[in-house]
């Protein structure tokens, strides 16, 4: 069940990126390092049928670039607030696809305001252990060369199609 | 006849990027307002002339299921058009809002499906053959 919730999380992060900020990624096999300290992070929770969280660390660079694409400006023009900002909503709209491709379209979840994790030791942290458990289902983009991860929490179930 | 429209959502980026595929897809747009919540799109409501509004779901303060019942109550807004682009996916709630007579976009759109939805929706484009 594991590797169908992992597949499922990949696709629709594969395809979200794509089709939000013309973000291409694909997925890598392998635990490989994470280097907490030079990344951005962000969060969000969702309760319904279950309830977890869905935790994504990115680098930077990967950022400027979903701000600039979403915004149509040259990478070096967007402000600090507006990167957050593309990443929250990213995670927002990441995690509005994935529920209903795990459960079906009939299941009906809350999700919370994402929020921007800061600081190397927090981001570990919250991608570690979420409500004091381990993420159900981990999933390692390469965009460009550039890393992000997403961390799934929560006692998942696939009920859908 | 240009229309004037208010986006709702609780992402600037998103707002801006809505607006960016509107202004692309040749729609004819008047002026643009923005809000961060329902209660701000209410707001905005009562002080401008409103012909279209773009309302997100998930958002602080008033979501926008709320804001949309409020807009139905009220004589002078419950005739303007709504388009809802959420990423919600739960058809019983998307379902819900239709009922509501508002249109639904998923989060991520294409430029087409903004475009279609906005002429369906407020009849633009029908008188021009
Ligand atoms: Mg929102």
């Amino acid at each position: 069940m594991n590797e169908q919730v992992k597949e499922i999380l990949s696709r629709v992060a594969v395809e979200t990126l794509e089709q939000l900020a013309f973000i291409f990624s694909s997925p890598e096999d392998g635990p490989g390092e994470i280097e907490y300290d030079s990344l951005m992070a962000a969060s969000v929770s969702f309760a319904g049928p279950f309830a977890g969280g869905l935790v994504m660390t990115v680098s930077p660079q990967v950022v400027f670039e979903l701000a600039a694409n979403m915004l149509g400006v040259d990478n070096e023009e967007t402000t600090l607030d507006q990167q957050y900002d593309a990443l929250k909503e990213s995670m927002n709209v990441i995690c509005g696809n994935l529920l209903p491709a795990i459960t079906g379209k009939q299941a009906v979840f809350n999700i919370g305001s994402p929020e921007i994790i800061t600081g190397g030791e927090a981001i570990k942290e919250a991608t570690e252990k979420y409500n004091g458990r381990s993420p159900t289902s981990m999933v390692r983009l390469d965009i460009d060369g550039e890393q992000c991860v997403l961390f799934l929490f929560g006692d998942i179930r696939i009920t859908g199609e | 006849m240009a229309i004037n429209i208010l986006i709702v959502d609780d992402s600037s980026v998103m707002r801006a990027m809505i607006l960016k595929t509107m202004r692309m897809s040749g729609l004819p747009i008047g002026e643009t307002y923005q809000a961060a919540n329902g209660q701000e799109g209410l707001d905005a409501l009562e002080q401008h002339w409103i012909d279209l509004a773009i309302v997100d779901i998930n958002m602080p303060v008033m979501n926008g299921e709320e804001m949309i019942d409020r807009m139905q109550e009220n004589p002078d807004t419950k005739d303007i058009p709504i388009v809802v682009i959420s990423t919600e996916g739960s058809e019983t709630r998307i379902e819900r809002l239709q009922g509501k007579g508002a249109s639904f976009i998923q989060k991520p759109f294409t430029p087409e499906i903004i475009r279609d939805t906005i002429m369906a929706i407020t009849g633009i484009g029908e008188s021009d053959e």
